[in-house]
């Protein structure tokens, strides 16, 4: 099959992100722009886990940082009670994914065979209901503070991974090779492994079912598919992912709080980013989530910098301070929607491989 | 007399006050085409639902051989051999054609929860897929969405989609419906390709008399939802009380 120009920039935007992220320690020697990069890898497990549903599946949820904070505080709570060795991060993040299956399975069972809008309205009880009981019961959450805690040695920054003839780390193209680099690419590690998991479960015979549900319920069921069964079933896949990656955020974070694992804004933008990047496409999640944290932490730098540049003109300083960074980010998302409707993705491999005319004669079978 | 496929028994449903389908009991067998005729609101359609699943009754069964399928959800019936064609087109709009088949395939193989294997890579699925696209005609527009496909082709790869099942009971609602004279025959002879296997029992919904005539080796007519009357084409089409039901008198006389 012939590759579209638009499914060609995707493919390349795609190798370039996934060289950036594998590289970040080396070509962004900061601590901020580590950061960035960490919070990319996981918001791009968290979104795609998100898409599953969404956009491959058509079930609108927004529990889905509830999830997430159950893994975040499993490691969490975990690493605090039982101080920083890796049975904590193993046990913290079993009983993660633990809780989120046990809960993905009921709402499933209890409420996947009724419509669409009452399903989302329970997802947002739920969600709701774990928000107030992690401020609340503060004695094991730390409540609106939240917890601090320590990781497993290997990802302190005064660890060594290698030492040369004086004791002292060895650098590899000026980086230090010690702990905060091994917690990078540990959090990078594993959100590529889920990531390309969930790839590949979007191709299998599975991820076709997933879609036949989207697109026509009844006649899925007719021919024999049990779909609240495969409903149910990818709530969980995608409770359990979204879970994990949480376990993950919190041992690169060494803090858990509302805030950080549980907050609806999260949801809001899980959201965002699945809408830019393009629902039921995965790839969407990538683009969608590296667009939002870069704007997100780099936003407000970068029009700082503008407004000084134009400090001479009137009106244009104000309009661009640093303080209506959220105002710009939503003329940014509104664009986007407007010129990307199926997000930037969805909208980019559809150009130039739009289906035949139906009268154009046959087409070549791949 | 043969054995029976399908049969339903008293078969009933009430939305209100209003009893869609009332009392009605029929036995199908295998290698018998029967077509279910009746005006407009007769109940054909309800009855279809009945059978297939999509409606649940609210009093009577539905026995599929020895098996009572009548609280079974659509997909465990379709499981016990039961395919069901729509009288809307309704496919998987944005899949290709490929995958729209392949999915029935794989539902019969039970392969729809192999998690982590390419569906493209799962070459006995798609030699059968291939057979089917084949069998319709469709195969250079394998890779087109559904939704592209002109409505003659739609029709075919609704037929084609059923075929993949490889059901026992085949139950077509207006398989012809808004078709054009010259789209019609394809779909009639997959039909007929399906009706010349002695073990299948096809039931079909039609309105057009010639497809009646070329297809049915029995009528049964469906009227204010009850069964009105049952038996060879010749025998029904001519009798009074057919005729009166098209041409409207029994309405009449019963207002």
């Amino acid at each position: 099959m012939k590759q579209s120009i638009g499914s060609l920039t995707v493919k390349s935007a795609m190798l370039v992100i996934a060289a950036l992220l594998l590289f970040a320690p080396f070509l962004f020697q900061d601590i901020r722009a580590l950061e960035v990069a960490a919070r990319i890898c996981i918001f791009i497990v968290l979104v795609a886990s998100y898409d599953l549903l969404i956009g491959y599946t058509g079930i609108v949820s927004f529990a889905h940082t509830m999830f997430f904070g159950f893994g975040a505080y499993g490691s969490a709570i975990a690493l605090k009670q039982m101080g920083p060795g890796w049975d904590a991060v193993a046990l913290g993040t079993v009983a993660g994914v633990v809780v989120s299956l046990v809960i993905a399975a009921a709402i499933g069972l209890i409420s996947l065979r009724v419509k669409a809008i009452f399903f989302a309205m329970i997802t947002l009880a739920a969600a709701s209901v774990v928000l107030v009981l992690a401020s609340q019961l503060s004695q094991i959450t730390g409540g609106e503070d939240g917890i601090t805690y320590r990781t497993p040695d290997l990802f302190k920054t005064a660890t060594k991974l290698a030492v040369d003839e004086d004791g002292k780390v060895v650098r590899w193209f000026g980086v230090k090779l010690n702990g905060k680099l091994a917690a990078y690419y540990f959090v990078f590690a594993t959100s590529l492994v889920l990531f390309l998991a969930m790839l590949r479960i979007t191709v299998s015979p599975l991820g076709t079912v997933l879609k036949a549900i989207r697109e026509n319920e009844a006649r899925a069921e007719a021919i024999g598919y049990r779909v609240v069964a495969y409903r149910t079933f990818v709530f969980c896949l995608s409770a359990v992912v979204a879970s994990i990656a949480g376990s993950v955020y919190a041992i690169w974070l060494k803090y858990t709080g509302p805030d950080t694992a549980l907050s609806f804004a999260i949801m809001i933008d899980i959201l965002l980013m699945v809408v830019i990047g393009g629902m039921g496409t995965m790839w969407g999640a990538v683009i969608g989530a590296v667009l939002m944290v870069m704007a997100q932490y780099y936003l407000r730098d970068l029009m700082g910098a503008a407004s000084e540049a134009v400090a001479g003109i009137p009106l244009l300083p104000e309009l661009l301070a640093p303080d209506r960074w959220l105002f710009w980010l939503g003329i940014i998302f509104i664009l986007l929607v407007y010129f990307f409707p199926k997000g930037i993705v969805g909208t980019l491999t559809a150009k130039g491989a739009r289906p035949p005319e139906p009268l154009e004669g046959p087409v070549g079978v791949k | 007399m043969p054995q029976t496929s399908l049969s339903t028994t008293d078969l009933t449903i009430r939305f209100g006050g209003h009893v869609a389908v009332n009392r009605v009991s029929c036995d199908f067998h295998p290698g018998e085409t029967t077509v279910i005729v009746g005006p407009n609101g007769a109940g054909k359609t309800t009855y279809f639902n009945l059978i297939s699943g999509q409606l649940t009754a609210s009093e009577g069964s539905v026995r599929k051989g020895d098996t009572d399928i009548t609280r079974m959800s659509p997909s465990t019936r379709a499981k016990h051999g039961l395919g069901r064609a729509f009288q809307l087109t309704n496919l998987f709009p944005q899949l290709s054609v490929m995958e729209n088949i392949r999915l029935a395939v794989q539902a019969r193989a039970g392969a729809g929860w192999g998690l982590f294997r390419s569906a493209a890579s799962l070459t006995g699925l798609n030699e059968t897929t291939q057979r089917y696209l084949e069998a319709a005609r469709l195969g250079d527009k394998a890779a087109m969405p559904a939704a592209a496909l002109p409505h003659g082709d739609q029709r075919k790869l609704e037929v084609a989609l059923l075929m993949a099942m490889e059901p026992d009971i085949y139950m077509f609602d207006e398989p012809t419906a808004g078709m054009s004279l010259d789209q019609a025959p394809a779909v009639l002879d997959l039909i007929a390709q399906i009706k010349s296997d002695p073990k299948k029992t096809v039931l079909l919904v039609e309105h057009k008399m010639d497809v009646v005539r070329a297809l049915a080796d029995r009528i049964i007519v469906l009227h204010n939802g009850e069964l009105l009357a049952d038996g060879a084409p010749d025998e029904v089409m001519s009798s009074q009380i057919v005729r009166d039901v098209y041409l409207g008198t029994a309405t009449e006389e019963t207002a």
